[in-house]
């Protein structure tokens, strides 16, 4: 096995540790953190796709990776903040206000 | 060489990302969090992308991980003890679940081939600056808008009512 392919794999790594993260976390701020963990995985596959096929593309789309990013931490953690300040709890099992029941 | 320098890093990363799937209270999440963006840093110098391990030292390392710690210190979680670690159940059916797809990748992932490389790039960071301001400018002026929608976004949702 060649090296890229054991950067891929740990990049599919990764991104599965995260993505179990965001199933199995109770508090909302370690969930965030999971997605984070899952779009570095992703960084990961397009630097190696890089490396391989001599181009710089996947870099490119990395950044953009980046950018959502860290849209996504200011509007996930000012949600946070806000749930917190108007119901007082931290847990995603007891946000249920859209479920239907 | 290449082999032990992956070797390291990748352990470190992966023990890393354990801690964070694992670790009890959030401030320790977020400190296995930074520890694994180190270790993404030094993977991405190891395959040759410079500017990617500065960005990410830069925005994750500092800028991210200083905005969770804030916000953690805002909320106080001497009163929500039992919203610490994971959930029991969920970990029972969501092990099997991304084990055996990461069973599915690596059989595929073993099992491809790659594409031809399409060219050699000698200095990454003057070609990804060539491309980024030329062939993906409009991409680049979009994701400011992006930022931008968002930093109103975050002040509306960080406002006090009324």
């Amino acid at each position: 096995m060649s090296l890229e392919k054991a950067y891929l794999l740990l990049s599919v790594a990764l991104f599965l540790i995260g993505l179990l993260g965001v199933m199995i976390r109770k508090n909302l701020v370690t969930i965030l953190i999971s997605t984070e963990l899952m779009l570095n995985g992703i960084n990961l596959a397009f630097a190696t796709a890089d490396k391989v096929l001599g181009g710089v593309e996947g870099q490119i789309f990395a950044f953009f990776v980046l950018t959502v990013a860290a849209a996504e931490v200011a509007v996930g953690l000012g949600l946070v903040v806000a749930i917190f300040r108007l119901k007082g709890y931290e847990g995603s099992s007891e946000l249920t206000h859209m479920r239907d029941r | 060489m290449e082999w032990v320098v992956f070797t390291v890093l990748a352990v470190w990363l992966l023990v890393s990302a354990g801690g964070v799937l694992f670790a009890k209270h959030p401030v320790h999440v977020v400190l296995f969090f930074l520890s694994a963006l180190l270790a993404m840093a030094a993977l991405f110098l190891s395959l040759g992308a410079e500017l990617l391990a500065g960005i990410q030292l830069l925005i994750y390392a500092a800028a991210i991980v200083v905005f969770y710690v804030l916000v953690i210190t805002t909320v106080p979680w001497e009163k929500l003890k039992e919203f610490e670690g994971a959930y029991r159940r969920e970990l029972l059916f969501g092990l099997p679940v991304a084990l055996m797809a990461f069973g599915a990748f690596a059989y595929l992932i073993a099992k491809g081939e790659f594409a031809a490389p399409k060219g050699q790039v000698t200095d990454a960071v003057r070609e990804l600056a060539k491309t980024l301001f030329t062939s993906y400018l409009f991409p680049f002026e979009v994701a400011s808008l992006i930022l931008l929608v968002a930093m109103i976004g975050a002040i509306l949702l960080g406002r006090r009512e009324g």
